[in-house]
């Protein structure tokens, strides 16, 4: 048993002042690394009692030797979600700069221009464009390099949103270590497609559908009939509706953007669960 | 008394503000306009930079309060030949080169004979300031700052004696308000001055660590490690220095501050005030600095240990590269808890009926009914009729008779209603100019004659 004398049963975890929002924050999909100060002392300190508590769930609590937690649904009782292509290409982007020396010299503090920079060095500006504008026919260069500018934007923002980088002042963003999720299928000794196997598996990541693009849409299903699509509904032409569950799918979608961005869906035919 | 480091309310009076002490505040929009006017420039390429850079050194190494032309002209040979050792015309170079500089202050002649004799030049303070900041030399260590603070004490005691002592305004001037202006304010400067040369120290700490792991990712772990450790043991000590000296500092200006108020010495007060405010500033940066350094310490060396150690070979990044690059970083998506936030319904008031749109049942308009009230011309009839059956025979008899009991404000209004009632009453004759008579107050009517009461009978 990890668990200081503070929480020698779980209804001393359910008391602790910081638990309810910390249980919140999982369960949406954040992760917890040791800048999160307190909450990171509490999922240390609490981690048996809690891994058997969301196990109920249907979810493990998953805890990295580099030092953070997040919950991973397995089950059918917590709704869970696929990252968009989008973000991950972003994310991936992400943890280079934060595997990077240069990053270092500025304590992981990296401005936006930087990451796009990342991007068009590893990918390449027609690549990168396709990847974010995947249906487009024919669109302008400057138009075009303005929408994956804000597509990137939009990725930053979502990823922020599940505790991967902080958004700070201007145009800066504070790298965290959760990004180092994102190199997991390179991590080990073992061939990338083993270890991607390996992750499927265990449920860690989904591969991703076939002409699914970078747009913003991130399916998701519950068992309980009550789908939120937390994605955006960008725009016109195209786009079309954000992932939802069966039933009363509610769309959350900010609808913001330049507009034509395919929206992806999980799965049109059945949310996945 | 002195060196006690109780807490101490600082006095701050009206008037008195804190800032530079050797200057009043200057008005920032009227200076730029000064220096706009001016069409003032500083231009330096790097051979000037090396040439006033080696004049500097030149003149410490020798002692040298000046130099002369041709000293001048032997070091801008030197420097060129170590800059741009093919450069043809050194000397003709090294004419303009000493213009440029005396252009821009840097150089200034010192000997005053202008065309009697070859000048003497002499380094001026920009241009020893800019060498300086190039050189590095002021950067705060434990000794500086513990040689400085210690100076400032003794200055600070010398000064608190001296106002002690002072019976004047002279006095204060000259042992008080002209030492804490200058020596104490230079000292004060000095702290600052090193504590930027070490902002910029650690700067280039934190370029080096980079430099290093770019160089030898995996043998660079050892060196960075000494390097932040080194740099967090200095920050720490110069922050224990600060916040035990800094409290004696303040304790023996609060002492010169409480005797210039006692004296009604504005100046001192002030000048101490600002010397506060000062010390202050400095014991603020230890903190900040050393709180801003062990995060990024916390920082790196997480980074050390997570990335560096469990990567030595740096393999990780480059198959990271690999993984995005290729169609496999577009062909898998990470899985995350997505539970949708609560829904906070908000709370929902019932609608208010309205009342159906009704006619009123009652007929709208009143039967009218007889008014038992008592008739005002009835009454005043009656009055004048009295006032005529009296006897009566001028119309101001009858008016003075019936507003007597009326008050000033309705006697006017009065006075026409009886005219009126009069005239219905009998007959009145009115001559072409009729008199004006006062009826009581002061209102006055123009009088009719009446006929008199035996030959009304007919009239009524």
């Amino acid at each position: 048993m990890t668990s200081r004398p503070g929480y020698a049963q779980l209804q001393d975890v359910l008391l602790d002042p910081e638990f309810p929002a910390l249980d919140l924050a999982l369960r949406r999909g954040w992760h917890v690394d040791r800048d999160a100060g307190a909450w990171y002392l509490l999922l240390t300190d609490a981690q048996d009692h809690l891994e058997a508590f969301y196990r109920r769930y249907g979810c493990e609590l998953i805890h990295r030797s580099d030092g953070y937690f997040y919950l991973l649904p397995t089950g059918d009782q917590l709704p869970r979600r696929q990252l968009a292509v989008g973000d991950m290409i972003v994310g991936q982007a992400l943890a280079l700069l934060y595997l990077a020396p240069a990053s270092v010299e500025r304590g992981g503090l990296v401005t936006r221009e930087q990451l796009v920079e990342q991007l068009v060095a590893v990918l390449g500006t027609d690549t990168l464009i396709g990847a974010f504008l995947p249906r487009k026919r024919r669109i302008d260069e400057r138009v075009a390099h303005k929408l994956v500018r804000a597509k990137v934007t939009e990725a930053v923002r979502r990823l922020a949103g599940l505790g991967f980088v902080d958004l700070l002042e201007g145009d800066q963003l504070r790298l965290r270590t959760a990004l180092l999720r994102f190199a997991e299928p390179v991590r080990g000794l073992a061939a990338p497609a083993e270890a991607l196997a390996r992750l499927v598996a265990s449920g860690e990541v989904a591969m991703a559908v076939d002409g699914e693009g970078a747009g913003e849409g991130e399916g998701e299903g519950e068992g309980e009939g009550e789908g939120e699509g937390e994605g955006e509904g960008e725009g016109e032409g195209e786009g079309e509706g954000e992932g939802e569950g069966e039933g009363e799918g509610e769309g959350e979608g900010e609808g913001e953007g330049e507009g034509e961005g395919e929206v992806v869906v999980e799965d049109d035919e059945e949310p996945e669960v | 008394m002195v060196g006690s480091s109780r807490p101490r309310r600082r006095r701050r009076r009206p008037g008195i503000t804190a800032g530079p002490v050797q200057a009043p505040p200057r008005d920032p929009d009227r200076v730029i306009a000064g220096v706009a006017e001016r069409r003032l420039a500083i231009g330096l390429d790097t051979l000037d930079l090396c040439f006033v850079v080696a004049l500097y050194l030149r003149a410490e190494r020798a002692q040298l309060a000046s130099f002369t032309e041709a000293q001048l002209e032997d070091v801008f040979a030197q420097v060129c030949a170590v800059v741009e050792p093919d450069a043809d015309q050194v000397k003709k170079r090294g004419t303009h080169a000493i213009g440029r500089l005396r252009e821009q202050r840097m150089l200034a002649r010192v000997d005053g004979q202008g065309v009697v004799r070859t000048g003497e030049y002499a380094l001026s303070r920009l241009a020893t300031g800019i060498v300086e900041f190039f050189l590095d030399e002021d950067v705060l260590t434990r000794e500086s700052l513990t040689v400085l603070t210690q100076t400032l004490r003794v200055g600070l005691q010398g000064i608190l004696d001296a106002a002690r002592r002072a019976d004047g305004a002279p006095a204060w001037h000259a042992g008080v308000v002209a030492p804490l202006r200058v020596t104490i304010t230079e000292l004060v400067a000095g702290i600052e001055r090193r504590q930027r040369g070490l902002d910029l120290q650690q700067e280039d700490f934190q370029a080096e660590i980079r430099r290093l792991l770019e160089a030898d990712w995996f043998g660079a772990v050892d060196r960075c490690q000494a390097l932040l450790e080194s740099t967090s043991a200095t920050l720490r000590e110069l922050n224990e220095i600060l916040l035990r000296d800094s409290s004696q500092l303040q304790a023996l200006l609060h002492d010169i501050q409480d005797l210039a108020i006692a004296a009604g010495a504005a100046d001192a007060e002030a000048a101490a005030l600002r010397l506060m405010d000062q010390v202050d500033r400095i014991a603020a940066w230890g903190a900040a600095r050393q709180r801003a350094w062990s995060e990024y310490f916390q920082y790196v060396h997480r980074y050390l240990r997570d990335v560096v150690r469990l990567d030595p070979t740096r393999a990780l990044t480059q198959r990271l590269r690999e993984q995005l690059a290729s169609e496999a970083g577009r062909s898998f998506s990470l899985t995350v808890a997505g539970a949708p936030p609560f829904r906070l319904l908000r709370t929902v008031l019932p609608p208010r009926e309205r009342p159906p749109v009704t006619r009123p049942r009652a007929p709208r308009e009143r039967e009218p009914e007889p008014d038992t009230g008592v008739d005002p011309q009835e009454v005043l009839e009656g009055q004048v009729r009295g006032a005529l059956d009296g006897g009566a025979v001028a119309l101001s008899a009858v008016t003075a008779e019936v507003t007597a009991a009326l008050v000033e404000s309705e006697r006017f209004v009065a006075a026409g209603r009886v005219a009126h009632t009069v005239a219905q009453l009998t007959r009145a004759t009115a001559a072409r100019v009729r008199p004006w008579v006062a009826v009581g107050g002061d209102l006055e009517i123009e009088d009719w004659a009446l006929a008199a009461p035996a030959a009304r009978g007919g009239d009524r």
